[in-house]
């Protein structure tokens, strides 16, 4: 064991989207920066485990969702028995594309890449133990820890990996299960919940709340939750959970609090995440976990150690993948005394369920607290009133502006239906660069397109505010 | 076209080793003149059943049934210490309702895999040591997956698996020897199964319609960085490879400290406590290899 600590400007604990941003924006500083990866590969679970296998998936069973509606035509139907390998052959070729991209912005950066797993000595010391049990120390004058999240296991449900899965294990399946329980309402149980309905396993989701994602507009998640039910899936809310157990035979076992019992094949458990910072010996920096077991920051990201901030799933919601890159490079920035803009007021919210959701700037209600008395107005473009949608056969979408009483200046925008992420960021533009609501009518967008659907709510913004 | 490309650089490697009998067994594996086991009727059965969503415990027993040995064989270890039932096991119902579908599943695969497969006339102590060895590769496959947070039942069917084509290729090489009149060696034996096994994996994994992880397993577990999608499974059969090697025979590594320099543990980002869990089990594996082998 080395105790000659190497020295660094920057130490960032972790590669997923947060912790890259920050080490990027550390070099753009003029900084050295060092990077500890616990895993063989950077990128964090975001590329392994997360979103880019979920998304590939997701891809898949698009397709499959698409080949059924011309099952007359192709006379498709999907093998009960299938593996699931089957629908993730992609899958290598994306992961290793985008390691190896990742690889090279931190060699050209000059990032040091240490992999092994971190844990603190001091407030500046860190000491990174190897997979091959070799230990090092690396002092850094500023400490980001960026090191993610994992799934939570709740000690009521037992976990085997084998028929009650969560979100890092439910991919290595190997066949297609017939049925699957959900539990949770979150994003990571809404994606999968869709993207099996739409695979063809009847699902049943169950949550607490009344419905999914409650910190989305309703009127998209009931959107959302009519498709998720016409591809079969089952939505079961207000509901509390008695016990969970596999039968010991051929079901998973879900007994609720009002007497109902759910059986199915496998469950998924996606009950939030907790922040992998269990490893690092947070108490040798001078921090401490908060009773959520997350670290605490002020409004720049900062710890109560003023030169160790925390970034990304390690602080708790929304725990989005663009939402902590934007926290890395704002801490880097607030770190070195840089500007960093003011984009991240605007950053939007993008979930891959089947349809796709996205918001940015205020929802309906949130606008109508910003603005008490005052009238807001929301102009609605649906569609399948748009050609695009028609011929797309994308019929069940909604794309929302959010105004203020005068119909002019926009408020926020928000979307359900394919493509809905990629069409926020024309919303997110306009609200950046304060372009008012008429902008949308006065100019021209490519026909046909799912674009024109701004336009239709904006006509419709504009009415109402006559 | 994989297969072939594997066969013919066998053959040429075989006879470019000057040693007639791999060169007659090679030979014979590039012409096809191999005749592969069956997976036996009541494994597949089992597979099938598994994979469909209307199994049930009922189905099962029914199916195990039919094959009265097969049925005593499950019983018997069902009610082994390995399982540790608190009271006997008296009937195949019984049994799944207190192991599970899945372990139940498991047991009767591998029974009649061992019964149909690893049967060769005159090896049996080689059979013996291979059939324990593909047990207890596939009990550790499982513990490495849990420990990675992967799914276990594709895990231990890698495993158990991975050195299928030890047997068929055993038999093709007693009747090539037979044949010729040649005594072949037990070392000799042991490399020629090791060197050249994975080609009649790969046939028999294509007969059997075994799944896409499973036959990768079989066919890259020792060279598991071109196992493309699926060098996950093909580097926790490789991992589970060795560590039922260390297990039944420890003195293979030196002891756990030679263990620990195998590179697939760092390839799996296995960190020293995750090993020292995954060598704690080794004591379990045992005792569930000896509940099948007895």
């Amino acid at each position: 064991m080395s105790f000659d600590a190497a020295a660094f400007d920057v130490l960032v604990l972790g590669s997923g989207p947060a912790g890259q941003k920050a080490a990027v924006q550390s070099v753009k500083a003029g900084r050295r920066v060092a990077l500890v990866e616990q895993e063989a590969g950077v990128g964090g679970m975001c590329v392994h485990r997360g979103t880019i296998p979920s998304k590939t998936l997701r891809e898949t069973a698009l397709h499959l969702s698409r080949l059924r509606r011309s099952a007359a035509l192709l006379d498709f139907t999907i093998k009960p028995d299938l593996e699931v390998a089957a629908l993730t052959t992609r899958l290598d070729e994306v992961v290793k594309a985008h390691v190896a991209y990742m690889g090279r912005q931190m060699e050209r950066n000059g990032i040091r890449v240490f992999h092994g797993r971190a844990r603190f000595v001091s407030d500046r010391v860190v000491e990174v133990q190897s997979v091959d049990g070799s230990q090092r120390r690396l002092e850094a004058a500023t400490i980001f820890i960026a090191t993610g999240s994992r799934p939570r296991t709740p000690p009521e449900i037992g976990i085997d990996h084998e028929n009650i899965l969560d979100s890092d294990s439910i991919l290595s399946m190997l066949y297609l299960p017939g049925s699957l329980t959900v539990l949770g309402g979150g994003v990571i149980a809404c994606e999968y919940a869709s993207i099996f309905a739409h695979l063809g396993v009847s699902v049943t989701m169950i949550d607490r709340a009344d419905r999914p994602l409650k910190f989305i507009d309703a009127e998209l998640v009931g959107k959302f939750v009519g498709d998720f039910e016409r591809s079969g899936g089952r939505f079961l809310g207000e509901r509390n959970i008695a016990s969970v157990e596999w039968d010991g035979v051929s079901k998973v076992v879900t007994r609720l609090a009002t007497g109902e019992v759910i059986e199915s094949d496998k469950m998924l458990v996606a009950l939030g995440r907790s922040a992998a910072i269990e490893g690092l010996a947070l108490n040798a920096a001078g921090l401490k976990a908060n009773a959520r077991g997350l670290l605490d920051v002020d409004e720049h990201c900062r710890t109560a150690v003023p030169h160790i901030y925390a970034i990304g799933d390690v602080i708790g919601p929304p725990s989005l993948a663009a939402t902590a890159m934007e926290q890395g490079r704002r801490a880097a920035c607030h770190a070195f005394g840089l500007a960093s803009g003011s984009a991240a007021e605007m950053i939007p919210i993008g979930i891959y369920t089947i349809p796709e959701m996205a918001c940015v700037g205020f929802s309906e209600d949130e606008a109508q607290k910003r603005y008490p008395g005052e009238r807001i107005l929301v102009g609605r473009g649906r569609f399948e009133e748009i050609a695009r949608g028609q011929i797309s056969g994308v019929q069940d979408g909604l794309l929302k502006i959010v105004a203020d009483s005068t119909g002019r200046k926009l408020l926020g925008v928000q979307i359900v239906g394919e493509g809905a992420t990629e069409l926020i960021h024309l919303g997110q533009m306009a609200l950046l660069s304060g372009t008012g609501v008429e902008s949308f009518v006065e100019n021209i967008f490519n026909f046909p397109t799912l674009a024109e659907a701004y336009r239709v709510a904006a006509l419709d913004v504009l009415e109402r505010s006559r | 076209m994989l297969v072939l490309r594997g066969e013919m650089l066998a053959a040429e490697e075989a006879a470019s080793s000057g040693d007639p009998l791999r060169t007659a067994v090679a030979h014979r594996l590039a012409t096809g003149e191999l005749s592969l086991p069956m997976l036996p009727r009541v494994a597949s059965q089992v597979v099938a059943l598994v994979g469909s969503p209307t199994t049930d415990a009922n189905r099962l027993s029914e199916l195990i049934h039919r094959d009265p040995a097969l049925a005593g064989q499950v019983l018997r270890i069902a009610n082994s210490p390995a399982y540790m039932p608190r009271m006997p096991i008296v009937s195949l119902q019984q049994a799944v309702s207190r192991l599970g579908l899945n372990i139940v599943s498991e047991i009767a695969f591998s029974a009649s895999l061992q019964s149909g497969v690893f049967k060769v006339p005159g090896y049996e102590l080689m059979l013996n040591q291979l059939w324990r060895h593909a047990l207890a590769s596939g009990a550790f496959a499982k513990e490495i997956a849990r420990v990675r947070r992967l799914n276990v039942e594709s895990a231990f069917l890698c495993g158990l698996l991975h050195s299928v084509g030890k047997p068929a290729l055993l038999q093709l090489v007693n009747d090539v020897a037979k044949k010729s009149a040649t005594r072949v060696g037990p070392i000799a034996l042991v490399a020629l199964l090791e060197d050249l096994h994975a080609v009649v994996g790969i046939r028999i994994a294509e007969q059997w319609g075994l799944p896409k992880p499973v036959a990768a397993s079989i066919e890259h577990y020792t060279t598991y960085a071109q196992a493309g999608a699926f060098r996950q499974e093909a580097m926790i059969t490789f991992l589970a490879d060795r560590l039922a090697t260390h297990a039944l025979e420890p003195a293979r590594f030196g002891g756990d400290d030679g263990f620990r320099d195998t590179a697939a543990i760092g390839d799996l980002n296995l960190y020293p406590d995750d090993v020292a869990g995954l060598l704690a089990r080794r004591e379990r594996v045992l005792e569930l290899v000896a509940a099948m082998v007895a």
